[in-house]
């Protein structure tokens, strides 16, 4: 007798073993994701100057790389969803790879919007949300670790590139840079091949199933309508916003994404309005990924600990506060020793927030259900991430005054904290009403055909409900 | 002619002509002059350097005063006294030039008085170093301060010397003016161009010079490193996939994981699915089965 349709965790992730070097390949898809489109502006002057266009023009790249890499996120989750994290991630790697190399050649910005804007940012994309679901499926008890673990390649990979972008800049020029950069970035088809396919055990796909069924009733255009729409409903599942946990999430990430970047942004230019001098502003950015580095992990290993894991959704909302505390604090600071404890702090609340927040997507959602919540989560932080530091720069050029910025950011990010808090008290609260109305449910069911009672650590109890009440498990999964 | 009219005549036109060298005289009396501060050169000892000018005679109502400074005047320098004076503080390089107080009248033409202050030129800018492409042009350039302006000229570090440039490839361009310089280089050329060039700037007082780097980059200099990595994920992509083809039989007989099917009972369900043909699936299906096996 087959499994019942509803039962998902009918393997046990592996949590350790070969998940490391999954890990290591997360990490470096990550990294490549997050750091290239920010380590590109070291080339802008260059590339200004050769191609004779304007800065704005230039930063666009920049722009268009981060929104190509967001957008792309339900189709990628798509796209893994079918063929699995492997394919998806060397595909992306190449992507990125061929972009790079062909924008080496590139003479007027046009071509460079295209290159390395949308098929460097589709091949990020790829990269980023395939990584982000084998952990998921490779990861259960362990899985804040090897979150934190993976995301801490961002800071890595910036803090590597930076300096080594400005190396190649000055011995091979622009277009040799981009030349040996999208070499570099065929590594990302070295993560892919680290991640090896989690063997899922087939069940005859309910999608065969579905399709025997489907067959006799309906004949031509309804058939071709209702196979529309499911395809339709792969890239976009608009039923997760009925989930009241990842409307909340939803609210609370965007909130913060708005405020998150605009302070990283403008950091230096406030140092420098408050009499820093050029290289020690400079240094305060590298100050604040460095200890985003090991901040990362850090958290990974905190929300791990049995005090935290079960309301993990509590550090999230502790991070986001304290991250909007800190930006609330920045305009009291006049000195540069000040300045650079706040970029510390600000290192330590950044890494905090981003350690987690693809942690509590998987937390809420399960690895079912993941693959598309996070593609829906990264189109929709599309709009306040690019939003977010032109609004705040228009607070800048009104008023004069960077506290103003500063000000914006922070009450923000903390009203977004503050918000998730108490939803998920009530979060928290409704679910543990459900949990005893099934325990209950349950115990009626025991009592009627006595089984075994299965030994299932919290986290898979969890992962059980929460696929439970996903009714539409049809997809097969690899 | 009555006697006593041609005596009227001559002494009224006598009388005018006296009048007239009187007027002259009177003018000339009253053409205004200025005694001002000598010339000088920097440095000069102690913080503070004083220009003065005192308008001494004059006729018409004076207006008032200014300062110029190389032909510009200097904001906030317009006052009404008589003597004026303007301040240089711990006068440096870029406080070298021509000066002159100006003093205006309500009748008659304004009136000046010319203070120049000369010092050696000192070059406040130029490029350090300028890495090019080859076939792409170089521009060096040189800026300085100091007065009077200096004579520009570019040198190349060549065998141990700084010599002339030889320009008889003819892609050398010197173009100078006043306090700038500029040395453009066309179609860069990657083993007679890169080296040291200075800038030489020379006035009556002094000269100095600075030097800037030029380098040159072969088109395919970044290929190398280029096929390095290459060369370097391909070996490490071969070295992952057939690490976990050979460890694949083992994990199955050390039945690590009995609880999963073998791959091929899958592949059946896959091809069974195939077969049930579903127009736009097909071909779907053949690319999944590729990947699958990837």
């Amino acid at each position: 007798m087959s499994p019942a349709p509803a039962d998902p965790l009918e393997y046990k992730p592996l949590d350790g073993g070969w998940g490391w070097m999954v890990v290591i390949g997360a990490h470096i898809s990550i990294g490549f994701a997050y750091a290239t489109p920010k380590v590109l502006s070291i080339f802008f002057n260059e590339i200004q100057q050769d191609l004779g266009s304007s800065f704005s023009e230039i930063a666009l790249i920049s722009s268009i790389m981060l929104a190509a890499m967001y957008a792309g996120g339900p189709v990628s989750s798509a796209m893994v969803n079918r063929f699995g994290s492997r394919p998806i991630v060397m595909l992306g790697g190449l992507l990125c790879g061929v972009s790079m190399i062909t924008a080496s050649f590139g003479t007027s910005i046009i071509y460079l919007y295209f290159c390395i804007g949308v098929i460097g940012g589709c091949g990020l994309s790829l990269n980023l949300n395939a990584s982000l679901i084998i952990i998921s499926k490779y990861f259960l008890k362990r899985r804040p670790l090897a979150n934190g673990l993976a995301m801490a390649g961002s800071p890595v990979f910036l803090c590597v590139l930076a300096p080594f972008n400005q190396y190649l800049l000055v011995n091979f020029g622009w277009r040799g840079s981009l030349l040996i950069l999208g070499g570099l970035m065929l590594h990302c088809c070295v993560a892919g091949a680290l991640m090896r396919p989690v063997p899922l055990p087939c069940k005859p796909p309910s999608y065969a199933l579905e399709k025997t069924v489907e067959e006799q009733p309906n004949s031509g255009n309804t058939k071709l309508k209702k196979r529309f729409v499911k395809n339709a409903k792969k890239f976009l599942d608009f039923s997760l916003f009925k989930d009241r946990g990842f409307v909340i999430y939803l609210i609370g990430s965007i909130m913060f994404i708005f405020g998150a970047y605009a302070p990283i942004v403008f950091l230096s230019a406030y140092a420098k309005s408050q009499g820093v001098e050029e290289y020690s502003a400079a240094y305060l950015l590298s100050i604040m990924g460095f200890v985003d580095m090991f901040v990362r992990p850090g958290t990974g290993l905190i929300a791990n600990s049995k005090l935290v894991r079960p309301r993990i959704q509590y550090f999230f909302s502790f991070a986001l506060v304290f991250n909007g505390t800190c930006h609330l604090l920045c305009p009291l600071i006049k000195s540069y020793a000040f300045l650079v404890v706040y970029a510390v702090f600000f290192g330590i609340g950044f890494g905090m927030v981003f350690a987690l927040i693809f942690e509590c997507l998987m937390d809420l959602m399960g690895s079912q259900r993941f693959p598309r919540a996070v593609g829906l989560v990264t189109i929709i932080e599309c709009f306040p991430m690019l939003l977010g530091p032109p609004a705040a720069g228009l607070l800048v050029d009104v008023y004069h005054d960077y506290k103003y910025l500063f000000l914006m950011c922070g009450s923000v990010i903390l009203t977004g904290g503050l918000f998730l808090f108490v939803m998920n008290i009530y979060n928290y609260h409704m679910l543990d009403k459900e949990r005893q109305k099934q325990v209950r449910a349950s115990e009626v069911e025991m009592k009627l055909t006595p089984q075994a009672g299965t030994g299932q650590t919290e986290p898979e109890a969890k992962e059980r409900n929460v696929a439970l009440r996903d009714p539409e498990n049809t997809e097969t999964t690899d | 002619m009555i006697p006593g009219k041609r005596r009227a005549a001559v002494m009224s036109f006598s009388a005018a002509i006296f009048g007239a060298l009187l007027l002259q005289s009177v003018s000339s009396q009253n053409e205004p002059s200025i005694t001002a501060s000598e010339h000088t050169t920097l440095p000069v000892e102690g913080d503070m350097y004083m220009l003065q000018c005192n308008l001494t005679s004059y006729q018409n109502i004076h207006q008032e005063s200014y300062w110029t400074k190389n032909g510009e005047e200097i904001p906030e320098t317009r006052s009404p006294n008589r003597n004026t004076e303007y301040k240089l503080h711990k006068p440096r390089g870029d406080d070298a030039g021509v000066y002159m107080c100006v003093f205006t009248f309500d009748l008659s033409p304004s009136a000046n008085a010319t203070i120049e202050v000369k010092s050696a030129p000192e070059i406040t800018g130029h490029k350090r170093s300028e890495n090019r492409n080859e076939g792409q042009r170089a521009l060096l350039y040189c800026k300085s301060v100091g007065y009077p302006h200096p004579a520009w000229t570019w040198r190349k570090f060549d065998n141990g010397i700084y010599r002339e440039i030889d320009n008889s490839t003819g892609r050398f361009f010197v173009s100078s003016k006043d306090n700038y310089t500029e040395l453009h280089i066309i179609d860069l050329d990657i083993g007679l161009d890169p080296g040291e060039y200075s800038c030489n700037a020379t006035n009556m007082i002094g000269s100095r010079e600075e030097k800037s780097v030029l380098r040159v980059r072969s088109h395919l200099a970044p290929l190398w490193p280029l096929l390095g990595v290459l060369a370097e994920i391909i070996i490490l992509i071969v070295i992952i996939v057939v690490y976990e083809k050979r460890k694949k039989p083992e994990d199955l007989q050390d039945g690590e994981s009995p609880v999963f099917y073998s791959s091929a009972v899958c592949d059946i369900y896959e091809e069974k699915l195939c077969s049930s043909s579903f127009e736009m699936d097909l071909l779907l299906c053949a690319v999944s089965l590729l990947l699958r096996n990837l």
